[in-house]
């Protein structure tokens, strides 16, 4: 039966669950979260499977992490700040470490946990002491005296004295060393089976709903002391709270602040702080562990008070907090909202470290995610991680289902043949995949960007199911800064580079790969007119040209030479295409880039570049020297000083020119690349007789 | 004497030994890797070779994932396989993922043989300039350090660095640019220098890949990769180590294999071996150092030799008496002589005039003079239809024109005795680091197994004998020299 209940609860949605959990490499529970000039630290406990030779199915830890975070969203682990072999009063294999705290008083940090000591007899609490949030701690070398119990919390009451909540809600003055008990505390005799025992401090829970009570969290707020704390009202746990005028009480029960975990994971645990003026609930659910409810992960939502000082019960989301940057990993399947027939699952049941997705099961289906700040976007483009059974199409769209389009993606996943058959294009056919089913990382351009923050909805738009693990958007590198026409003339970079261009946007000149160009292909191509002015003109940044031109229709293969028709087709082409002056910002220009930004497309083109040499005086015994993928051809003062043949890379000074003279005056370089199916760039400069740089000129682009 | 002709048909057929044999068909061969006594390399696409020997190599290693251009480690008692899950440019887009599965055993047909469930330790995401595939280790001797270059042609190589314990990439690790115009790249460490060698030229294309394998190498695994002329692998340089020849086209990602101290091997593939159909084929050459720059040696092909002792510079020869040649002094001390008719070539000395004089059966073998006499010049044929080792083909190795064969004898000597095709007849000729030789018999009688330790070995410098081959002594070394 035990096994029935397991798959239906994994069937069902997992409800509850957040972008929320916060940490999600590691298991992380009982948060105590606690603002510290102006960043939040969580000290959470720390589960960990258990060893072979401790007690199985059982809480397990033996360290405490720190993480902080100044956003909510971004959580970086300090690491491990106090572990159970290096405490001198800890028994070194109790794996005891339960729930902390850590508060700062007088510049000193005081990270409170409770263990089991070396002398036997339950639980202890002890004290490490640190000058900052992430330690080091230096542990007490024994536990605070009069406490027997787990889970410390420490209040420090505007009345100037801190007060230490355990166990199942006892609560003691604190001296002011942080480290004792004060002496003035009440004392009473207690019960429990047949034992009798005195306890220090009152028990602030005494006649409250209590039943199973642990991990108090106590704060003060507008003038009430709150305590909050877990306890087990039918089968498992909820957190409930209690508020009182004084510190030790008496409380008054006054309701819940979390109702018990849906998915029957038995604990909860959780702190309540203020951070840039809203209210944050942590808390914890076991969504990396979901058929061991004692391997736990921290969650955040927000938390409201109502007017007379109540607290209004909240409901674990899986959006969690915090606005998440666009250029973040944002986990979208723990979504805000989304239509009724949105599902999630696990997408790896045994390694659940690897998080959740969402499946849309059919168009129309759709899914929300609150608060995304795109002002982080400069030039972007998304990623998105996806797996579909058939080709389908979804989109990202900005605020709701309905809202204006950022990215829509087709998805090819079924196997294509390739152009031309499996036999004219061998190599495709080999690399051809079936994607059905697959998890695959869609990288797509935007159509449109959004401002500020604002929400994402991803909607099903083909006619199958679609599931969904996350979303992130990516800034591209800059490659380029535009010229403006009263930019002051450039110099060649340190290496001698030549950055400034004017480049023409690329020419549409299919080819089979770059192994057709050979010399005597090349001196037919460049040489052809494309546009009026071709091997004359000095053009300006802006300026248009009408390209009319024979092209030869070639497959786009694999770069390899074979796959040319003997009798190509041919078709008259006209394109405009504009100059553009550009400063490269890496010492090759990438001409890839500049197609991909201002060209239609990427392979297959054939590129014209200028720019214009000015020196003082006569530069003589210079070479001019190329490296460029993948073929290209130069001229200097319109005589022609360079040929790169064949399938060529962008390798440094990979061929030279002749001996040349720059001349005193106006030097006009002109150079024509042409490219198949890589990534064309060329880097340009002039070396001297020795090979060194020459870079007693200035560069022009008009 | 018939039994020589089939022997010399055999040689025919096969040439151009100095290629592994059997089906070795491979694209990307990871690293070779030996397990229980075998070796494995795996390709592109999955699958691999098995070799009994390291000469016969055949289909039949299993690597699950497809994709492109794998390597291949142990570390500790378990494998390593790293590989990239896509295509590059072949398969279409360029967002890579590159993953790493363990294994207790390469050996498909063992109890333990399971891939662990792949974990990726690095992508690309089709826009950046990168491509995450064909990864290539290096576990650092000198830290423990495991590290990861990547990437191709479509942006740059990439270092990333993994845990050795768990094959997952180290938390907080970033990547780090090295190296563009490359693919298939791997990084080595030798002498304090890491390595990157990448491949450069024209992949994929058969008889007209230009494919060619480069290198850089730094005193930082992170680089700056410099070429021999101080260029950055980052800015395109490299100098050659491996391409075209001897009927091969297309070298591509490199191995390095340590074999024994002085005994270095690289497995790559070629795009096409002509004497294969053109096909693409395992490769394994000797790797040699000079000024710590990586150069590919050759095995030894067929030819006649003199064999020099690397000891004194003698060379190997048959025990038997000098024969004078009967060439009266010529010139005088180089003086001037009136009227002197023009110079008239002497002839060398033929087999013919000094074999009568040779004892018939055993004839033993020393170091002497070279005077390329016929007792000096060897005839070194390779025999790769009677095996080999992972290092090459075995030869014969006889005196010029006869049938009389290097021999090792029970005795741990070296002599020689007709040639009957027996084991103790066969020799291995390996390259060392040093781009001398080590001359090994294949077996010596009354030892069980193949031999792994004797070698012919210069007990003085006129004295050969069989002793255990050591790097670190002239006394192991040998060199073959046609003149």
């Amino acid at each position: 039966m035990k096994k029935t209940v397991t798959i239906l609860l994994t069937m069902l949605p997992l409800m509850g669950i957040a972008q929320n959990p916060v940490i999600r490499d590691q298991y992380t529970a009982d948060p105590t979260a606690r603002v510290f000039n102006g960043r939040v630290y969580l000290y959470p406990s720390h589960d960990i499977l258990v060893p072979e030779e401790q007690r199985q199915n059982w809480f397990c830890m033996e360290d405490y992490h720190v993480f902080s975070s100044e956003n909510l969203t971004d959580w970086t682990d300090h690491g491990v700040i106090v572990t159970q072999n290096k405490v001198p009063w800890v028994r070194p294999d109790s794996y005891s470490m339960w729930a902390p705290d850590c508060v700062e008083r007088n510049g000193k940090y005081y990270f409170y946990f409770p263990s089991a000591p070396k002398a036997g007899g339950g639980f202890a609490v002890g004290v490490a002491i640190a000058d900052s949030p992430t330690g080091p701690f230096i542990p007490e070398p024994e536990p605070i005296k009069g406490i027997n119990g787990i889970d410390p919390c420490v209040l420090q009451a505007s009345d100037g004295n801190a007060y230490i909540f355990w166990g199942n809600g006892r609560c003691a003055k604190l001296k002011p060393n942080m480290k004792e008990l004060a002496d003035d505390n009440p004392r009473e005799t207690v019960k429990w089976r047949d034992r009798e025992m005195e306890m220090v401090g009152v028990n602030c829970l005494k006649d409250l709903p209590n039943r199973q009570a642990e991990g108090p969290f106590a704060f003060e707020y507008n003038g009430n002391y709150y305590l909050t704390y877990p306890y087990v009202r039918e089968k498992t746990e909820v957190l409930g709270y209690a508020m009182s005028k004084n510190p030790m009480g008496p409380y008054e029960y006054k309701g819940l602040i979390m109702a018990e975990h849906p998915n029957g994971c038995w604990t909860n645990h959780h702190s309540i702080v203020n951070y840039k003026g809203q209210w944050y609930l942590f808390y914890h659910q076991n969504f990396f562990s979901p058929n061991d409810d004692k391997r736990r992960s921290v969650q955040i939502d927000k938390l409201t008070f109502n007017a007379d000082g109540t607290i209004q019960e909240v409901k674990p989301t899986m959006r969690g907090v915090g606005i998440n940057q666009a250029t973040e990993r944002i986990e979208i399947d723990r979504y805000s909202t989304a239509s009724p027939d949105v599902t999630t699952e696990y997408i790896d049941t045994l390694i659940q470290f690897s998080g959740g997705c969402a499946t849309m099961p059919k168009k129309g289906s759709w899914l929300g995610y609150k608060d995304v700040d795109f002002d982080c976007l400069t030039d972007a483009y998304m990623m998105i991680k996806v797996k579909a059974a058939d080709n389908t199409e979804f989109c990202v769209r900005e605020k709701n289902e309905k809202g204006k389009v950022i990215a829509r993606i087709k998805l090819t996943v079924k196997p294509e043949e390739p152009a031309g058959g499996a036999a004219a294009n061998p190599m495709a056919a080999r690399f051809r995949r079936d994607l059905r089913n697959q998890w695959l990382t869609q990288t797509v351009n935007l159509d449109f960007v959004p401002k500020g923050v604002t929400d994402l909805c991803v909607t099903n738009e083909g006619d199958g199911a679609l599931s969904v693990d996350w979303v992130q958007f990516k800034n591209r590198s800059n490659y380029f800064t535009p010229v403006s026409a009263a930019a002051s003339p450039a110099r060649p970079d340190d290496e001698g580079f030549i950055r400034r261009w004017l480049l023409l946007e690329p020419i549409d000149k299919p080819n089979s790969g770059n192994t057709v160009f050979t010399d005597s292909y090349l001196r037919e191509h460049f040489y052809r007119e494309y546009f009026k002015g071709q091997q004359t003109m000095v053009p300006k940044d802006g300026q248009k040209v009408t390209a009319v031109f024979k092209q030869e229709q070639a497959p786009a293969g694999f770069g390899r030479g074979a796959q040319a028709p003997a009798q190509p087709e041919v078709k008259t082409v006209k394109q405009t295409l504009t100059w553009r002056a550009l400063d490269s910002n890496m010492f090759n220009v990438k001409l890839f880039r500049f197609a991909e930004k201002w060209g239609t497309k990427v392979y297959g083109v054939l590129f014209w570049a200028v720019t214009i040499i000015d020196c003082e005086e006569d530069i003589e015994n210079v070479r001019l020297a190329v490296g460029s993928n993948s073929a290209s051809m130069w001229w200097l003062n319109g005589e022609e000083v360079l040929l790169l043949s064949g399938d060529r890379r962008m390798v440094k000074d990979d061929a030279m020119s002749n001996r040349l003279t720059l001349k005193k005056g106006r030097n006009i370089l002109r150079g024509a690349i042409i490219n198949g199916p890589g990534m064309s760039d060329f880097c340009v400069r002039f070396l001297d007789e020795k090979g060194n740089p020459v870079k007693n000129y200035s560069i022009k682009a008009q | 004497m018939k039994r020589l002709y089939s022997i010399l048909a055999a040689l025919a057929l096969t040439s151009a030994a100095n290629a592994q044999i059997g089906a070795p068909y491979i694209h990307d061969p990871s690293t070779i890797a030996e397990c229980d006594g075998k070796y494995y390399t795996f390709g592109t696409g999955g699958g691999g070779l098995i070799s009994e020997d390291g000469w016969t190599w055949n289909s039949g290693a299993d690597r699950p994932g497809g994709g492109a251009a794998p390597d291949i480690m142990k570390i500790g008692d378990r494998y390593l396989c790293i590989y990239g899950a896509t295509g590059g440019g072949l398969g279409g887009g360029h967002s890579g993922r590159i993953l790493t599965m363990w294994n207790k055993t390469l050996d498909p047909k063992s109890p333990d043989f399971k891939w662990s469930t792949a974990v990726e330790v690095c992508s690309s995401d089709g826009m950046e300039d990168q491509d995450a595939i064909d990864p290539g280790m290096l576990l650092d001797p000198t830290t423990g350090r495991l590290w990861v270059s990547y990437g191709t042609y479509f942006g740059t190589i990439r270092l990333i660095e993994l845990d050795p314990k768990t094959g997952y990439r180290v938390k907080g690790n970033k990547e780090k640019d090295i190296a563009i115009d490359c693919e298939a790249t791997d990084l080595i460490y030798r002498n304090g220098w890491y390595y990157l060698l990448g491949t450069h030229g024209t992949c994929c294309d058969g008889v007209n890949s230009t494919y060619n394998i480069v290198v850089g190498r730094a005193k930082s695994v992170e680089g700056p990769y410099m070429d021999n002329v101080g260029r950055d692998m980052y800015h395109g340089g490299g100098r050659m180590v491996v391409a075209a020849g001897d009927r091969k086209t297309g070298a591509g990602h490199f191995g390095r294999t340590i074999i024994d101290e002085g005994v270095e091997l690289m497995s790559f593939h070629w795009e096409a071996d002509f004497d294969m159909g053109g096909r693409s084929t395992l490769a394994i050459r000797p790797l040699l150092w000079k000024n710590d720059w990586p150069y590919a040696g050759e095995q030894i092909k067929e030819g006649v030799y003199e064999i020099e002792s690397e000891r004194r510079g003698y060379s190997l020869e048959l025990a038997v008496d000098f024969v004078r040649m009967n060439v009266a002094r010529q010139g005088g001390f180089g003086r001037p002589q009136a009227n002197a008719a023009p110079p008239q070539p002497v002839p060398s000395q033929t087999l013919d005039e000094v074999k009568g004089t040779w004892p018939t059966g055993e004839i033993r073998v020393r170091i002497g003079d070279y005077m390329f006499r016929p007792w000096q010049r060897w005839q070194v044929v390779p025999v790769p239809q009677r095996g080999g080792t992972i290092c090459g083909p075995l030869y014969t190795i006889r005196i010029e024109g006869t049938n009389r064969a290097l021999t090792a004898t029970d005795q741990l000597e070296v002599t020689t005795k007709d040639f009957a095709d027996l084991d103790e007849q066969l020799w291995r000729i390996e390259q060392l680091t040093d781009g001398t030789y080590r001359i090994m018999p294949y077996v010596i009688p009354g030892q069980q197994g193949k031999n792994q330790k004797y070698c012919l070995y210069s007990a003085g410098d006129s004295t050969s004998t069989l002793a255990e081959y050591d790097f670190n002594t002239d006394n192991s070394k040998w060199n073959f020299r046609n003149h």
